[in-house]
Formats: structure tokens, C-alpha cells, sequence
């Protein structure tokens, strides 16, 4: 079953189109990864799914019910957890996480019971200060706290990471990844290393459409590029390794910006290393790196936004 | 009901953290002893800076007098500094964005709105029964209370139009996103009540008529009956803003 479901959403700000007909769902226990560059509209979208603003045409089902602006019917299944989140910072986090639940009408002792898993779950069992003075890093963790506070069936994290070191962004991801069996977990981004790590289904926003989804692993397989890519320690060594080449009628090709890499495309991968390998002992070339190309998120999102 | 009294209780935990509680009652505390005091050192300032060999004459004071400066202090300085104190209650959170979080859980945008006009009333009344208190303690004090049921009334008159001012500053609190604007708004609104105030025939009908003749309940030139238009446009307004502002904040942008 999918949890959200998202048809023809159009976006207009001014005479600018942010989104342009977008389609995509999110199968239900994934962690669904939403990409795009700054500003192609993912706030926007999820702001959308969220009932904060007001599509101009489509509709957005969340957990097979219709999502109304302004009307927050549908935001009990949901989690939020916005790009800066934001509370009252003369409270206490566990003040706060209680105020959650007197809203969501969770009984005291269950509430109690939820602030302490949850304070537990995102380490900040021990930060017992006003919120004010919280770095952005607790403030996102408190946000996965809050986010969580309701059970929710779908989490929502608009660029959980974005603004995090290493560690904090590391830390937010772990959590993320932990609660994934309790919950469906979408969050956007624009970092891609954190997309491989933890995301099983993605969607790639850009110029107000997707222009690609489905899961990670048969996205990646669809779009593999065969072959190996050889960097030389100089021209005179890549020059003999071409050499040879020609003689042997391989195809390959050179590459635009880095005068010492050759590209040496084909469909058998293994068979291809193979023989690059064998003529590079043959030659006596030692090459700087010898690589098997599979392709990286990167490759993909980059074709996706350039084309 | 139960997200109303729990909203409401983050209202008064943020009045009283942001000092926002301690700052009115500290004006009205101020105000309540300075009306009677006024009242009763006034000749004697007067007397003292007059030149010398200038005869001054001066009525002796009477509770009358205390409670002109009542009348004449709490609208100006005391509903100045509760617009003031109130014009960033929503805006503040628009600009933060705590509402998000709020919203998102599935709190009823009205319940905030309600929420806010309640805590509003609420520290308003205490503010006011605080400085009226001590007025009256005063002026017994000095002079005497005769006549309290009409001074009771000219009060609730003062209160009335403070609930007025504080659900227009809700209701442009949802209109605009800024809190000045807020305070221009209603401090505009304020200013075309005093325009048609020019009108003698409209007077009785505005509601600037609760401050602005009140005191003449004091002294028995006019009675509770002559407010009754007045009293009736003004809740009027207050029931307009608070639906106004439900419906336009219903359709915000958060």
C-alpha cells in the first residue's frame, strides 16, 4: 500500500511554475529518499502534502485520505520535521515533547512514558536546558523527537542533514535508519551520500517534475554503464596504452577533462577489464588508478538535471 | 477542549517566561498607586513650582480627582503598553515559525486563535483589577469611596474597550505578518473611532465612548443606559475580529 500519494501537484508563486505536474508515491515501510537541487521545490511539495500551503491544481493523498489546505485532517499520520525547525525556546525539551502530546491527546502516563523512549532514542535524555540554548544539531534531534511524538505513519524531513556536521548528520541518519520499521520515512535533500546510505526508494525533482524514480537498486541497475577507466601517471604511458589499443580495434574514449584518463566502454565488464589489464602488463604501464565504472547516484542526478 | 487548556498553559508559561506578565503588572502596579497620589500631590506641586508671590488657587482634591487621572492613565499609558505588549502574539510566531510544529500535530488553527485571545483577556483583567485595586485602596485611603457601583462601572467600560483593542490585534495579527503593522492597524482602527467621535450624532454608538465619557458616570452626568449602544457595537467588534481572524487564519500561510 502506498502511504502518500502525490498526482499532478502544481505550484505557481508569481509567474514563476515551481512545480509542474508532479507525480510520485511512497510505498509504505520505505525510506524514500526526495532529491533535488536548492529551490526546485521540495519544500514546496511537501509543504503541500503537509496542508501549509495550497496546490493550484492535483491531489495529495495521505494514507488513502485527501489532503485539504488549511483543514489538518490527514497531519495526524504525519510527522513533520522542518529544514529549521523551530520551538519555544524558553521551554525544556521535555516541556515541550509534553505540550506535544496534550495537543495529540495523548494520555499523561502514555505521554510520560514517550518522552522518556523518545528523549532516549535521540540522545538528549540529559539536556535538561531551556531550548534556546540548544545547538542546531540538538535542535534537529529534538525535532525527530517531536516528529515521532504522535506515532506517526509517515515522517516527513525536509533536509534533516543539510546544516549538520558530519557527526550531527551521521547521528540524525543512525535515528532516521532506527525508526524505519515503525514508520515510513521521506525526507528531501540535496547530499547524496546520505540518500545511498539509508534510502530504498527515491524520486529526483527537477524543473517542477520528477524525472525519475523507483527503487534505488533497479534505478541503478536500468542505468549501469559498462566498462573501466584507466588514469595514467603520464601522456607518454597513456600514449603507448592507446597505441596498442588501436592496434587491437578497442573502442575507447578520452576524456575531456582529465587528459590522462581513457574510458574504455563495452558490455562485458569483466571480459573488457580483462584485456585492458592484460595489455597494460603486456606494455609494462603502471596506471595512478584502474577503476570499474558502476554508476553513482551522482552520475545519475547530474544527467537527470542537466538533460 | 483538552489542546485549548493545553495551548492556553503555553500561553501563560510564555507570559510569564518572556516577562511579558511581569511588565504589565509592573505598569498597572505603577499606574493604580500614581492615580490617587497624582491626584492628591497635584496642588502641592503646584504650589511649589508656582512663582514667587504668585497667588495660586487651587480646589482641594477630591476622589473625584483620583479617579480623572484613572480614567485619564489607564486608557493612554495602560492600553498603550498592552497593544504594545500583545502585537507580536502572533506575528512573533509567524516570523519564528513555532507554529509549524503546532499545526503539524494536528492542532486546530482556531485553538490558537482562542488559546490567545483567552490568555490576552486574562492577563488584561488581572492587569486591570490590580491597578483599580490599588486606586481604590488609595483613594478610600485619602479620601472615600462614595459613589463605587458607578466607579465600578466606568471601569468595566475601560475593560470592555481593552478587549476590543486586544481582538483587533488578533485579528490583523492573523491578517499581516509583521508586528508592527499589527500595531499600525489597530492603532489606525483606534484613530478613525476618534474621527467619527466628531460626529455628535454617531458619539453614542462608538466605542470610544467607553473611555472617553466614562467619567461622567462618576460624576452622574450620564448613566449605564447611555453606554448600551456603545457597549453593544463594541462586542459586536470583538465577535467580528475573533471570527475574522479565524477565517483569515485558517488560510494562512504558516
Amino acid at each position: 500500500m502506498n502511504i502518500l500519494e502525490v498526482e499532478e501537484v502544481s505550484k505557481t508563486f508569481g509567474n514563476q511554475k515551481i512545480l509542474d505536474g508532479v507525480n510520485f508515491h511512497v510505498p509504505e515501510h520505505s525510506v524514500f529518499g526526495f532529491l533535488g537541487q536548492n529551490g526546485a521545490g521540495k519544500t514546496t511539495t511537501m509543504k503541500i502534502v503537509l496542508g501549509l500551503l495550497q496546490a493550484d491544481h492535483g491531489t495529495v493523498r495521505v494514507n488513502d485520505q485527501k489532503v485539504t489546505y488549511g483543514q489538518t485532517k490527514t497531519n495526524r499520520y504525519i510527522g513533520y520535521l522542518p529544514d529549521v525547525p523551530e520551538y519555544y525556546g524558553y521551554m525544556k525539551p521535555k516541556e515541550y515533547l509534553r505540550l506535544c502530546g496534550e495537543i495529540t491527546g495523548v494520555s499523561k502516563k502514555e505521554a510520560d512514558k514517550r518522552i522518556e523512549e523518545l528523549l532516549h532514542l535521540v540522545g538528549l535524555e540529559k539536556a535538561n536546558k531551556k531550548i534556546a540554548g540548544f545547538s542546531r544539531g540538538m535542535k534537529q534531534r529534538l525535532g525527530i523527537a517531536q516528529a515521532l511524538f504522535n506515532e506517526p505513519k509517515l515522517l516527513i524531513c525536509d533536509e534533516p542533514t543539510s546544516a549538520l556536521d558530519p557527526i550531527g548528520r551521521k547521528e540524525i541518519l543512525d535515528i532516521l535508519y532506527q525508526v524505519k520499521d515503525k514508520t515510513t520515512v521521506v525526507f528531501s535533500t540535496h547530499i547524496l551520500s546520505d540518500v545511498e546510505r539509508i534510502c530504498d526508494t527515491i524520486a529526483v525533482l527537477n524543473k517542477g517534475k520528477i524525472q525519475m524514480q523507483g527503487e534505488l537498486s533497479q534505478i541503478k541497475e536500468k542505468n549501469k554503464r559498462e566498462g573501466v577507466e584507466v588514469e595514467f601517471a603520464s601522456k607518454d604511458a597513456k600514449e603507448r596504452f592507446l597505441e596498442e589499443m588501436n592496434q587491437r580495434q578497442i573502442v575507447y574514449k578520452q576524456s575531456e577533462e582529465n587528459p590522462l584518463l581513457v574510458e574504455v566502454r563495452g558490455k562485458d565488464q569483466e571480459q573488457l577489464a580483462k584485456r585492458t589489464l592484460h595489455i597494460l602488463a603486456e606494455k609494462e604501464i603502471i596506471p595512478v588508478r584502474f577503476f570499474c565504472m558502476e554508476p553513482t547516484l551522482e552520475d545519475l542526478f547530474m544527467e537527470v538535471v542537466k538533460g | 477542549m483538552r489542546a485549548y487548556i493545553a495551548f492556553t498553559k503555553k500561553e501563560w508559561v510564555e507570559s510569564i517566561r518572556t516577562y511579558r506578565l511581569f511588565i504589565l503588572l509592573a505598569v498597572f502596579f505603577v499606574l493604580g498607586i500614581m492615580n490617587p497620589l497624582t491626584a492628591k500631590l497635584t496642588p502641592t506641586l503646584l504650589a511649589n513650582f508656582a512663582p514667587e508671590g504668585m497667588v495660586v488657587e487651587i480646589p482641594t482634591p477630591t476622589a473625584l480627582d483620583s479617579w480623572i487621572q484613572f480614567h485619564k492613565n489607564v486608557p493612554q499609558m495602560g492600553l498603550f503598553v498592552l497593544v504594545i505588549m500583545f502585537s507580536g502574539a502572533m506575528t512573533g510566531e509567524y516570523n519564528k515559525g513555532t507554529f509549524v510544529n503546532m499545526v503539524t500535530k494536528g492542532l486546530k488553527r482556531r485553538t490558537i486563535i482562542f488559546a490567545k485571545f483567552t490568555m490576552s483577556v486574562l492577563l488584561w483583567t488581572m492587569s486591570l483589577l490590580l491597578c483599580f485595586g490599588l486606586s481604590s485602596y488609595y483613594t478610600a485611603y485619602y479620601w472615600n469611596l462614595d459613589g463605587f457601583t458607578q466607579i465600578l462601572q466606568s471601569v468595566i467600560c475601560v475593560w470592555l474597550f481593552g478587549i476590543l483593542l486586544l481582538s483587533m490585534l488578533l485579528f490583523f495579527g492573523a491578517v499581516v505578518r509583521n508586528g508592527y503593522a499589527c500595531m499600525m492597524f489597530t492603532g489606525g482602527m483606534v484613530v478613525i473611532f476618534f474621527l467619527l467621535n466628531m460626529l455628535p450624532s454617531l458619539q453614542k454608538y462608538n466605542p470610544v465612548y467607553l473611555v472617553g465619557s466614562c467619567q461622567s458616570l462618576i460624576t452622574g452626568e450620564l448613566v449605564m443606559s447611555d453606554f448600551t449602544a456603545s457597549i453593544i457595537i463594541s462586542i459586536v467588534f470583538v465577535v467580528l475580529s475573533i471570527v475574522g481572524s479565524v477565517l483569515c487564519f485558517d488560510r494562512k500561510k504558516l
